[in-house]
């Protein structure tokens, strides 16, 4: 009655627990993976092409719509780049509050991480307290520069405008209550017995296959290696800041939930220290108003909430616009690991496997 | 016996020839200007130029001088006042923040080991906004990829990115693939950069960083640069029969059709009647004041 073969069906690519538009090509044994494809591309939109021929300037309106969930981790990574190209040195009080403003951002990130993640998983409660926070941190983000998503924080040389006032009442107060909280979150999953199987010993990735597979943020620390471009390559203000990174060895799925909720405690006291010690100073470099660089080429990384994030700028003398404008998409690597993870396990576990790599497909397909 | 009822075609003119035909001078909006220069970075072009713009800024003020001596001769001949002394011109110094990043010498001991293991085939190393820079001859890339990653001295675990840029205006190449790697125990980040002529298939490195996967399927979808010993060398972010490669410099920016179809679509004014009206609405003068 029932042939014994493979079957081969299609996850998505409008499937609600896909984050996006991803399809997944599977081929199951039963309820077993015995090959698993990812197919990209729907929301490609050509971003490099078009910042191949904006100006510098324009360009960073760009990488907001990348990564919607952390535009301005993005901002930062191109503002940075940019100036890396044009040799210009930021001043001390704009690095703090970009390392301010990229922390909350990243808190944001993880938080909606936290509640789309648990939502496929089933655990629906979750979704609703984290996004309650997240609230809070996009109301800072539109306090500080009128618009909640797609920020366009930073400038390059800096800042446009400085903290508005109040935002520090606003973010001490956030502060006060985030980690009640974590605490909150961290009731309702971390001991729940349904949680736990879901996501204990599912997905795995060991530390060699995930260096190789070229996988990094919080998958990578997850599997053991303490590799924070944070604290490798410091950037912004983080080489001024006290914090740690957070690490597990298990390598699952469970082990990645544990990474980031340590990570947002990091973020919170990274934020503090912002706080407490910001700088007096200007929040602009002297900068010419037509940016023109010589002939140069830089790749600066930053760690976006995702993962690394690159940015490969070639410049052309007496040119306005980039010569080449590559994006190390963060979720482009680390998706290319879900097969290395989904094959062998079940298919229920595929859509915690796609929730653990919090992968962004307007990053993903550019 | 009735008829079968036929329906008639309606007389429908014939489409225009479509939007989607690669013809550049048939749209404005799909003119491509090509680049003239070929901005590679590279130390030895970089002191070619630097010393080239010294001679030239000896040449002028030589002329200056001998200017000046001949002023000078005639004035003394005519009975007049001898002219003005030149002055040396010195360079503008701006008043900003910029410190343009040139390159520099080689001085980091990992360049000086590549060079010294890979000997001629490493055509150039140099160090530019605190970025190691090592151009290999083109054949030799496989090797240098699995020094980084297994050499002692140099334990380079992670290809960070890859990625290729168009170079049409290039005389004896067309390409450069440049591989990011980065060390995660040493704390290092090195660039290996290589130059392909068109049409030349250089070697996968997915066999030493299996993390090359997508990223050279994405050059070859961007860019058309396949490689060779690749396990699936097919398009990722294009349709599988997408035309062209889009980050190629000869590729225009707006889309096929676009244009053509907006106003394929405006027969009669249509749009521009609403426009008017909406902007009368908002009021706004979109009419321009017609010349007298």
């Amino acid at each position: 009655m029932f042939k014994n073969e493979e079957m081969e069906i299609n996850l998505g690519p409008q499937h609600p627990s896909t984050h996006g538009v991803l399809r997944v090509k599977l081929r199951l044994d039963g309820e077993t993976i015995t090959h698993c494809k990812p197919v990209i591309g729907y929301l490609h939109r050509g971003v490099e092409k078009i910042c191949e021929n904006q100006t510098f300037f324009q360009g960073q309106v760009w990488t907001d719509r990348m990564d919607y969930c952390s535009a301005v981790a993005n901002n930062l990574g191109w503002a940075e780049a940019n100036e890396k190209l044009f040799g210009i040195t930021v001043p001390r009080r704009a690095q703090y509050i970009r390392t301010l403003l990229n922390e909350f951002n990243r808190l944001a990130s993880h938080l909606i991480w936290l509640a789309t993640h648990a939502l496929d998983i089933g655990a629906m409660t979750v979704f609703l307290y984290a996004f309650r926070e997240r609230e809070d941190i996009l109301d800072m983000n539109e306090a500080f520069c009128g618009s909640r998503l797609t920020t366009t924080a930073f400038r390059i040389g800096g800042l446009r405008e400085d903290l508005p006032p109040g935002f520090e009442k606003m973010a001490r107060k956030f502060l006060a209550k985030f980690p009640t909280c974590l605490e909150e979150y961290e009731n309702l999953l971390s001991e729940n017995r349904i949680w736990k199987k879901r996501t204990v010993g599912v997905a795995m990735l060991s530390a060699e296959d995930a260096i190789a597979l070229g996988v990094t943020g919080p998958v990578l620390r997850a599997a053991g290696v303490p590799y924070d471009i944070r604290k490798a390559f410091p950037y912004a203000a983080y080489a001024e800041m006290d914090f740690e990174v957070p690490t597990q060895t298990a390598a699952d799925t469970y082990a990645r939930y544990l990474v980031r909720m340590a990570e947002m405690r990091q973020s919170a006291r990274i934020i503090q220290q912002c706080l407490d010690g910001l700088p007096e100073g200007p929040v602009m470099a002297k900068i010419p108003k037509i940016l023109k660089p010589e002939v140069n080429e830089v790749y600066h990384a930053t760690e976006a909430p995702k993962g690394e994030i690159g940015y490969y700028l070639v410049g052309e003398k007496g040119s306005i616009n980039p010569y080449r404008f590559h994006v190390r998409a963060p979720g482009f690597i680390n998706l290319q690991s879900l097969p290395k993870m989904a094959e062998g396990g079940l298919i229920a576990d595929i859509v915690a496997a796609i929730g653990t790599l919090d992968i962004v497909l307007g990053e993903i397909d550019r | 016996m009735t008829e079968p009822i036929i329906p008639q075609a309606p007389d429908v003119p014939e489409a225009p020839a479509g939007p989607y035909v690669y013809d550049y001078a048939a749209s404005p909006q799909r003119q491509v200007v090509m680049p003239k220069t070929v901005p590679l970075p590279s130390y030895r072009t970089y002191l070619a130029e630097v010393q080239a713009a010294a001679e030239a800024d000896e040449a002028k003020w030589k002329k200056m001088q001998a200017d000046y001596e001949t002023a000078k001769a005639k004035a003394e001949a005519d009975g007049k006042d001898a002219p003005k002394p030149p002055v040396r011109p010195v360079p503008r110094k701006d008043d900003n923040d910029l410190k343009t990043p040139w390159p520099q010498e080689a001085k980091d001991a990992d360049l000086l080991l590549l060079q010294e293991l890979l000997g001629a085939k490493v055509e150039e190393i140099f160090e530019q906004a605190g970025e190691l820079t090592c151009q290999l001859e083109k054949g030799a890339l496989h090797e240098a990829l699995l020094l980084c990653r297994d050499h002692e001295g140099l334990r380079y675990e992670m290809l960070a990115d890859q990625s290729a840029t168009h170079y049409p205006a290039a005389a004896d190449f067309t390409y450069s693939v440049v591989y990011h790697l980065t060390s995660i125990s040493r704390r290092k980040r090195l660039r290996l950069r290589i130059l392909v002529p068109e049409g030349f298939v250089p070697e996968s490195a997915c066999s030493v960083y299996p993390s090359a996967n997508w990223m050279e399927r994405e050059i070859f979808d961007m860019l058309g640069i396949s490689f060779a010993n690749h396990p699936d060398m097919t398009r990722i972010l294009c349709p599988d029969d997408w035309e062209g490669h889009a980050l190629r410099k000869d590729y225009p920016v707006v889309g096929w059709g676009q244009r053509d179809i907006a106003f394929r679509e405006d027969r009669g004014g249509m749009i521009e009647r609403i426009a008017l009206q909406k902007a009368g609405q908002l009021g706004i003068n979109l009419k321009q004041p017609k010349a007298e």
